[in-house]
């Protein structure tokens, strides 16, 4: 069988089967909190407005924030309830978010849906804005809105989609479980974004340490129009959209360039999964597969409601097992830390890592042994150990010439460091630096 | 609730500087034991000072620095092993101390310690003292075999050239290290256990020792001489495994590796066959040291995305 | 010095090419005959007293005829000035000393093209008075005499064991040989260098610190 691949990139954790065993074989639970607290800001672009007020009754799915700005996209109530309060808060964004919190009253009426049936048969045309309307964002964790995705702009050929279910980050099963347990819905969901964007090759790529998996969407597969499954070798950051797209159709993106550029589409098998529900059942995005796991009692897959306080998940698990010292979201490589355990779930977060005070110190920096790891790890084909110096002494000209922009902030680097740099910080440092003088400079 | 934060990756690989020296440390252990065995006593007195002076002046060098103590990290005790193993037993006490100076002050601190030395700091030490005390790094003991017997006077009487200079061991003296030499040169089957370790536990790869050793066999083939004892006299295992594969000073990537290692193999037989000095290992390995900067430049991996952009 | 906004002293002019200004320690010139002469004291001292005497005549004649030499052609001129010079101890030495002339060999020649002198001449000779020059050539020249005795001596001593040729260490002691090779000129130079950076260095740095006090 050929199994796909790319140069450079780690095997993270493998001593501990990247942490993945405490849920891999857990089946996905749904949970369904007291209240919620969904922000506006889930998505990459401008924050969503609220339009509920104090008090106000809402129904499952009903839309509680209008899309605001071209990458804009709705926000839905992922309960029915009543709206407690409407109010800016901390969450895993820099800054305050707007917040809308809504008791439940765990009757789940829906609003009213306008499914489309079948995917095969769904007007193509309406497609993508069933997508928008669903509020759908990519839920691989970078929640960029998918329908900007599927928009191909005049002048651009896409000739395939690629489906990510490679999952390379530690700790995270969700993926996998989805693609256990609803192989179809992504299936679907692939299907229908090839009908939307005429595209006719549809590719879903899965890491060879998931060979169930492998079988289960083979099997959802088979009789499909252009949808084919592809085996990747486990390997981090496999699932980085780069790597996925060079490893399976062996071309690059050019440098500062989209996938669209490289003629790829890239989903992620959950935002795929969404899609199937908004085009089949016009179901709106409201509740996502994450795993709970890390320092907690009871490790889980948990099927929990956009806006889900981190803590009631945790609690669902049986609450921590020891004094926690760190909580991200994602996996470990580039997993965003949590300020606290009363952050709200957002659409993207595939994980709620929970790390004991020992883990989450930081070992000591020490000076570069020059050894060469990172230079060898690096999954871009950069050269860290030069770029930290250029980045530390705040030679950024230069940083910018080697190509930090360039850099996926993987984090491969810093982890196979043996003097623990802080190299990944240090380049999204630079990144930030180079394009806020680039926006000042417009 | 306190909670830390920070940006990825949030957990690491086990694997730091510390046990990488550690694995070093360990991988010379059979080498050390060959050379105690076959020396006796007076090896062992040139390891341990070597270690010692070198342990002792990496801390001197932090506490006049007022600087976080980089004893721990075990390079300063790698340098000192080293340097050990490649002087002759016969060194007088003061040889090692002046060499662990070199090596530690000179060498690695002043060009800013640990991973910043543009040569390796224990084969610079030994040139320094092979340049200045030339008889008494080329004077070499005959193999005792006993570890505790023998007066001053016996060792002292039983010194000879190494078979380099003279050639005429039998391939398996050579290759247990039943000849003359320095401590840690001449069991190569010791080495050769030690480089299995490093390479069992990645500390290094494969390609500098073995391109190294192959150009120099193959290059002496083809001078004429013979290739199995261009490998088996001298330091060049030595040399090979412990002291070209310095994380600091040999290049980066596989191909800067090969021409690094190429480069040495060529020089260590042009200064053999060509040179004044019978052996030419360590400066073979400094001059690469000198040229590694260089290779590293040019030697780099495609940047991803690169190529279209230009074209 | 920059802070030194008034006319300098003689004096003052004397001792900066001694330690502040000293040539070799601190403006770094002349280092090919620093690092290649001074494998013993003897020589270092030999190699100094020929570049000061150059020195303190090149300065006097060129800063008297400063006002004649036209600007664009001033450089050939300083340096017929030096030949001159070089010429005339050249002589000296070989009818004097004919062994330390032997020993120090091309670096007599080559003291007309030491940056040292020459820069002296641009940048103090031809824009100060006779005197002054004579006093910048002198403080100069026994800056970079101290600086090759200093150097010379240590190689010496740590690298033959004798200091002047006198034995100093006896029988016992065996010899450095890398300190009077060409490797042993440079570090010997580079961490000689270094310390006597680091004490200048400091001592401004008290001077400094006081002097904010007091302000």
């Amino acid at each position: 069988m050929k199994k796909f691949t790319f140069k450079g990139g780690i095997h993270p954790l493998h001593d501990r089967h990247e942490g993945k065993a405490a849920t891999s074989g857990k089946p996905v639970r749904p949970f369904v909190s007291d209240t919620v607290c969904i922000p506006m800001d889930m998505h990459l672009g401008a924050p969503s407005k609220p339009c509920v007020k104090k008090g106000e009754h809402v129904l499952l799915g009903q839309v509680i924030g209008e899309p605001v700005g071209g990458l804009g996209l709705p926000v839905h109530a992922s309960v029915s309830g009543t709206v407690l309060e409407v109010r800016r808060k901390q969450n895993l964004s820099a800054g305050l978010s707007e917040c809308v919190i809504i008791q439940n009253d765990f009757n789940d009426e829906w609003t009213e849906l306008h499914g489309m049936g079948n995917v095969e048969t769904a007007p193509a045309e309406k497609i993508i804005d069933a997508i928008r309307d669903a509020g759908i964002c990519g839920m691989g964790g970078a929640c960029f809105p998918t329908f900007a995705k599927l928009r191909i702009p005049q002048g651009q050929t896409v000739d395939t989609i690629l489906v990510n279910g490679s999952e390379c980050e530690t700790f995270l099963t969700a993926d996998h479980r989805l693609m256990l347990e609803s192989p179809l819905r992504i299936v679907d969901g692939l299907r229908a974004a090839m009908r939307a964007t005429g595209v006719k090759h549809g590719v879903i790529c899965i890491e060879d340490n998931k060979m169930d998996a492998v079988e289960t969407m083979r099997k959802a597969a088979h009789g499909r129009e252009g949808v084919e499954v592809a085996v990747l070798r486990t390997k981090y950051p496999q699932g980085g959209e780069k790597q996925l797209i060079k490893a399976v159709t062996g071309r690059e993106v050019p440098s500062g360039g989209l996938p669209m550029h490289a003629h790829v589409v890239v989903l992620n098998v959950g935002t795929c999964a969404a899609i199937a529900d908004a085009i089949i059942d016009g179901k709106p995005l409201i509740s996502r597969i994450t795993t709970v796991t890390g320092c907690v009692r009871e490790p889980a897959n948990l099927l929990l409601r956009i806006g889900t306080v981190f803590l009631d998940a945790i609690g669902e698990c049986g609450g921590y097992s020891e004094e926690p010292g760190k909580i991200f979201v994602g996996g470990s490589m580039c997993g965003v830390c949590a300020p606290d355990d009363t952050v709200a779930m957002g659409k993207g977060q595939n994980g709620i890592v929970v790390l004991n005070q020992k883990e989450a110190t930081p070992p000591p920096e020490t000076q570069c042994i020059r050894c060469g790891r990172c230079v060898q790890a690096c999954a871009i084909g950069l050269n860290p150990y030069r770029l930290m110096n250029l980045c530390q002494t705040g030679d950024l000209a230069t940083a910018e010439k080697e190509h930090v922009l360039d850099c996926i902030l993987c984090g491969s680097c810093s982890y196979v460091c043996p003097a623990r740099r802080w190299m990944t910080a240090s380049f999204k440092n630079a990144k930030e630096l180079i394009m806020a003088a680039r926006r000042a400079k417009k | 609730m306190k909670l830390s934060l920070s940006s990825g990756p949030h957990l690491h690989a086990k694997e730091n500087t510390q046990r990488a020296m550690l694995d070093v440390l360990i991988a010379l252990l059979p080498a050390t034991a060959a050379g105690l065995y076959f020396f006796g006593w007076k090896a062992a007195m040139v390891v341990a000072v070597s270690v010692v002076s070198c342990v002792f002046f990496e801390a001197l060098w932090c506490a006049l620095g007022h600087k976080r103590s980089t004893v721990s990290d075990l390079s300063a005790a790698v340098t000192g092993l080293l340097l050990g193993l490649n002087l002759p037993a016969t060194a007088p006490w003061w040889m090692p101390v002046i060499g662990g100076l070199f090596a530690i002050i000179v060498i690695k601190q002043l060009f800013g310690g640990i991973g910043s030395n543009f040569l390796n700091p224990a084969l610079a030490a030994r040139a320094a003292l092979l340049s200045s005390w030339p008889a008494h790094m080329t004077t070499f003991m005959l193999p005792q075999r006993t570890l505790l017997v023998h007066t001053a006077e016996v060792a002292d009487a039983a010194t000879a050239a190494t078979p380099l200079a003279t050639g005429g061991a039998s391939y398996i003296d050579l290759f247990l290290g039943n000849v003359p030499g320095c401590i840690g040169e001449v069991c190569k089957a010791a080495l050769l256990i030690g480089f299995l370790y490093l390479l069992i536990r990645r500390v290094i790869g494969w390609q500098i020792p073995v391109i190294f050793v192959a150009t120099a066999a193959a290059l002496s083939w083809a001078l004429g001489d013979d290739p199995l004892q261009t490998v088996l006299t001298g330091g060049l295992l030595l040399g090979a495994i412990f002291m070209a594969t310095d994380y600091a000073t040999s290049p980066m990537l596989f191909v800067g590796e090969c021409i690094y290692a190429f480069g040495c193999g060529v020089i260590v037989v042009v200064i053999r066959k060509f040179g004044n000095y019978p052996e030419g290992c360590s400066y073979a390995i400094l001059l690469m040291n000198i040229v590694t900067p260089l290779i590293d430049k040019y030697c780099k991996r495609r940047v991803y995305g690169e190529v279209k952009k230009n074209a | 010095m920059p802070n030194e906004q008034k006319k300098p002293t003689l004096r003052g002019v004397f001792m900066n090419g001694i330690l502040n200004e000293n040539p070799v320690f601190r403006l770094v010139l002349g280092t090919c005959p620093t690092i290649a002469v001074t494998t013993s004291a003897i020589n270092g001292v030999g190699m100094g007293a020929a570049a000061t005497f150059v020195l303190i005549g090149s300065n006097v004649v060129i800063s008297a005829l400063r006002k004649i030499i036209p600007d664009k052609v001033r450089i050939p001129c300083f340096v017929l000035v030096i030949c001159t010079f070089v010429t005339i101890v050249q002589m000296l030495l070989q009818a004097f000393v004919p062994s330390l002339y032997a020993s120090l060999g091309l670096f007599i020649p080559l003291i007309v093209v030491n940056c040292i002198i020459l820069a002296r001449a641009e940048a103090f000779a031809s824009k100060n008075g006779v005197i002054a020059s004579a006093a910048d050539g002198l403080g100069m020249g026994v800056g970079f005499t101290l600086a090759l005795l200093l150097i010379g001596g240590v190689r010496e001593l740590l690298g033959s064991g004798t200091i002047f040729g006198i034995s100093v260490f006896g029988e016992a002691f065996e010899p450095m040989l890398l300190l009077v090779l060409a490797p042993g000129g440079f570090i010997c130079f580079g961490l000689l260098l270094g310390i006597i950076n680091a004490i200048v260095d400091k001592r401004r740095a008290r001077k400094d610190g006081k002097g904010g006090v007091k302000a």
